[in-house]
């Protein structure tokens, strides 16, 4: 799984904010908020993971059981989906 | 073609249709130098027209919002960028309301000109531009200010932004500048450029820095007036 490329992701007074540009922004339109476990995930995620792979990271940074962390990522993962953020 | 000068920059137009140059009567300036140049394709203005469903608005119209996008588009590169609200000028600052459209903008500061009178000028209706001068940032009137074409050719140092809802009762809070991050990115136009969609965002970091921010919720009254006049303000208002 991927973050499509041309999203650009700072942080603007105390929130961290992505927009896409480029090719991304055809399919997104808008900003989107991350708290610092989502900034955690979209880091991740701008390079090739896996779902085990996403996992086994969260698991690691924040010492949560595997079930957790799995219903964590499923959501977010389904949420970026859903944008259009991920590539296909 | 003719040049006009928007936020102290001269911006060179090169139009198809004469409304856009009736619509900048105000900003026009008879020189030849220029720092922006912008035309617009009839595939732009077509494609401009088709956004609106019920397909009303003529092509010379139609051109006007193109060229104001890419003048706002291109301003960005210039430390400046489009902010839609509603602004208002007091003893020398700004004040912009902003909020979706149709959600009472003009409005209310309609309500400010009728009960504070000649103490209240206008700088615009609908899109200001807002520019940093060194680290401070300036409002300035532009040609595009809506319907009611309430604009002046004038700039004032910003002191705040006032996001409005529709409310029955009126209250009046200050926000953080974490809270209006969305509300305020709502309101302008974002590059698709990668550069210059940072450069946006870092000066949308700047702003919501620097100016204050509040949230009114308020009715069509004098009483909404008065609370967000004396809260922004800080003007004491003497019965009468």
């Amino acid at each position: 799984m991927k973050i499509k490329e041309g999203f650009v992701v700072r942080e603007v007074a105390g929130k961290i904010v992505a927009v896409a540009t480029g090719e991304a922004s055809i399919g997104f339109n808008g900003m989107i908020t991350l708290n610092p476990t989502g900034k955690f995930l979209w880091e991740k995620l701008e390079n090739d993971i896996s779902k085990e792979e996403l996992i086994n990271a969260v698991m690691e940074e924040y010492n949560v059981e595997y079930d957790l962390a799995k219903k964590d990522i499923e959501a977010f993962v389904l949420k970026l989906k859903s944008e259009g953020i991920l590539c296909e | 073609m003719f040049i006009v000068k928007i936020a102290e920059f001269n911006i060179k137009v090169d139009n198809k249709y004469s409304y856009v140059e009736k619509l900048c009567k105000d900003y026009i300036v008879n020189t030849d130098s220029y720092d922006i140049f912008v035309n617009v394709t009839d595939e732009e203005i077509q494609n401009e027209k088709s956004l609106d469903s019920e397909s009303s608005f003529s092509d010379a119209y139609c051109e006007s919002v193109c060229i104001y996008r890419k003048i706002c588009l291109e301003l960005v590169k210039y430390d400046a960028f489009l902010f839609h609200s509603a602004v208002i000028e007091v003893d020398g600052a700004g004040y912009a309301f902003s909020a979706k459209s149709g959600t009472g903008k003009s409005t209310h500061i309609g309500l400010w000109k009728k009960y504070f009178g000649e103490k209240v000028k206008i700088i615009n209706g609908d899109k200001p531009i807002l520019k940093f001068i060194d680290n401070d940032i300036y409002v300035y009137g532009t040609p595009w200010a809506g319907k009611e074409n309430w604009q002046r050719n004038v700039k004032a140092p910003l002191k705040t932004i006032c996001f409005i809802e529709r409310g029955t009762e009126n209250s009046i809070r200050k926000m953080t500048s974490e809270e209006a991050v969305i509300k305020v990115a709502n309101q302008v136009l974002m590059p698709k450029e990668k550069g210059e969609a940072l450069k946006m965002l870092d000066m949308l970091d700047k702003l919501l820095k620097k100016v204050s921010l509040w949230n009114l919720k308020c009715n069509i009254s004098k009483e909404a007036a008065e609370l967000s006049y004396t809260t922004l303000t800080g003007d004491d208002i003497s019965e009468n």
